[in-house]
């Protein structure tokens, strides 16, 4: 039985918004990726194991604990970080941090100095003056400053420069090791790419597809774009035989899956101008393997 | 039962708007005992003659001669029921509704402290700083009317008036609580909080205000606070406060319910 338990779990919103009979279950020592576009139900899925929401069918568990009824329990060894940073106003960020601490009675301040320097964050500011990267870096420390044994973490590097957000990696990579169960929504594929074991994705509230990260990474499906000197050579380079996703003027959008090589070749033999790789979310590159589209 | 961390924080909160009500209430307070000549009758009693109907609407009767119903009439009448009453519809909202509307409600509940601790900590500031605001207005009527009028005041009734209106307010305060637990909206809490109470004291204006609407106090909370009747010493009064503190504690007592199971969209 895994750490983190969702068994069927169902909140109706009306107009098909909500989530709906939704299971799946997090592992000690491992990062759960937990994907899925705007309004698809992460968040409500988040709260209810926050204790926030009652579920209408179903439950969730955390540690074998119910996470409904026996909330304040699970908060002991629970860190969060929420997908929007609220503080209280007119506080400093060294003022909340050792209210947070307080508040929650932890009782050693051992991690708050070690998280800020790792985060290169001075929290002697107001909380209302802090950019929005800031904000988040104070989250982050409140989420892991009293060492907790399970993390939610929502989009939580949204706001980070990339050096930050490869330090956040490696913070979340250490909890791993050190056998912690983490839950971890985000959009950055690079981020779950490195850190999650197994990744699951919801649409409509709905769970549409839950693997292993390996497996998505060894699927991954690759999408080029290539101009041509006219349009001419982009309709015969379309006639190669590659699989091909769409042809405008003279450039020629290519999908590649395993055979770069194939393409490479058929490339020396037209007068290719430029090549563009265009970024595809994580929910695309995830539905492409799994054959679904988007609707 | 309470988090005193959270209580600290909620009181560091409070006391600025403290001061402000407590500095209104010195004003008032201080102006009005200045008024008071036991041998002429004063001047708001000239005022009270010349315009009854306007003085009646804001609970201000002609007095007898005697301070502690002089301070009753005009100081219990309209100042005491209005600017504790402001305090508890802004205290309460900021409170709870406030931050489960902004967000900030996230961080109290993502610890290890129940819903039932957060609600009841956050009552306790709201109570303390309504005891503080009656006791400051106790202990100012005392102090001034010791200096202006030596021994003139009936510092036994004058107690009990303040209790009194403490009970009211603690009412006034529980209602505004449970608007607060209910609504996830501030602008709901503090609308319906706001709006049941200003409604009671408007009807009681109304009833004060002519022998037509006289029976508009049946249909208003504030008729239970008997200012009159408490320095006479009706016993109907007494039970009055009995009732209005007993509500009172049923108010927080549903408020912390409401709020311990309810769904929060934080």
């Amino acid at each position: 039985m895994g750490v983190c338990e969702i068994q069927s779990l169902t909140r109706d919103y009306g107009n098909g918004r909500g989530v709906f009979n939704l299971s799946f279950s997090i592992n000690q020592g491992e990062v759960f990726g937990f994907l899925g576009p705007n309004g698809a139900g992460k968040t409500t899925t988040i709260r209810h194991l926050m204790g926030f929401l009652k579920p209408e069918k179903g439950y969730c568990t955390i540690g074998g604990k119910n996470c409904w009824k026996d909330r304040t329990d699970i908060q002991k060894t629970l860190g969060y970080i929420p997908g929007e940073m609220v503080f209280f106003d007119d506080m400093t960020g060294t003022e909340f941090l050792s209210f947070m601490s307080k508040y929650r009675k932890t009782k050693s301040n051992g991690r708050t100095k070690e998280l800020c320097d790792r985060f290169e964050l001075d929290p002697r500011s107001k909380l209302k003056k802090m950019s929005k990267g800031m904000k988040q870096k104070v989250g982050i420390v409140a989420a892991f400053m009293h060492d907790p044994e399970v993390l939610i973490l929502d989009e939580p590097t949204s706001g980070l420069d990339p050096l930050m957000q490869n330090r956040f990696i490696e913070l979340v990579l250490e909890e791993k090791a050190k056998g912690k169960a983490i839950l971890m929504s985000s959009h950055i594929f690079e981020e779950v790419e490195r850190t999650c074991d197994r990744v699951a994705i919801i649409r409509n509230g709905r769970l549409a597809a839950l693997d292993a990260v390996e497996a998505l990474k060894a699927a991954q499906v690759k999408k080029f774009v290539i101009t041509l000197e006219n349009e001419d050579a982009a309709a015969a380079f379309a006639e190669e035989g590659l699989r091909i996703s769409g042809v405008t003027h003279n450039q020629v959008t290519v999908i590649v899956q395993n055979n770069i090589k194939e393409l490479i070749s058929v490339m020396n033999r037209y007068p290719v101008i430029n090549i563009i790789t265009p970024n595809q979310s994580l929910e695309e590159i995830f539905m492409q393997y799994y054959g679904g589209d988007r609707s | 039962m309470i988090n005193w961390t959270l209580y600290k924080r909620g009181i560091q909160g409070s006391w600025k708007m403290l001061l402000i009500f407590a500095a209104v209430i010195t004003m008032y307070f201080t102006v009005i005992v200045s008024m008071f000549d036991p041998a002429l009758g004063s001047a708001l009693n000239e005022f009270a003659k010349a315009m009854p109907e306007l003085m009646a609407i804001v609970g201000m009767n002609p007095a007898s001669a005697e301070l502690v119903s002089f301070m009753e009439a005009y100081l219990y009448g309209f100042i005491m029921l209005v600017f504790p009453m402001l305090f508890c519809i802004l205290s309460a909202n900021k409170l709870i509704a406030r931050h489960v509307d902004r967000g900030s409600m996230t961080y109290l509940l993502s610890a290890p402290v129940k819903r039932e601790t957060v609600a009841f900590t956050q009552m306790k500031v709201m109570v303390t700083g309504l005891f503080a605001l009656v006791l400051y207005a106790t202990l100012l009527g005392i102090v001034n009317c010791e200096i202006s009028f030596p021994g003139e005041l009936d510092i036994g009734k004058f107690i009990l008036l303040n209790i009194g209106v403490l009970c009211l307010q603690l009412f006034i305060g529980g209602i505004c609580f449970l608007c607060s637990c209910i609504f996830n909206d501030s602008k709901y809490a503090v609308g319906v909080g706001a709006g049941i109470p200003a409604l009671g004291f408007i009807v009681q204006m109304m009833a004060n205000a002519g022998k037509d609407l006289e029976n508009a106090k049946y249909a208003t909370f504030f008729t239970l606070f008997n200012s009159d009747g408490i320095i006479a010493g009706e016993p109907g009064a007494i039970w009055g406060m009995v009732v209005l503190f007993a509500g009172a504690v049923a108010l927080f007592g549903t408020a912390i319910v409401v709020f311990s199971n309810k769904d929060l969209h934080i």
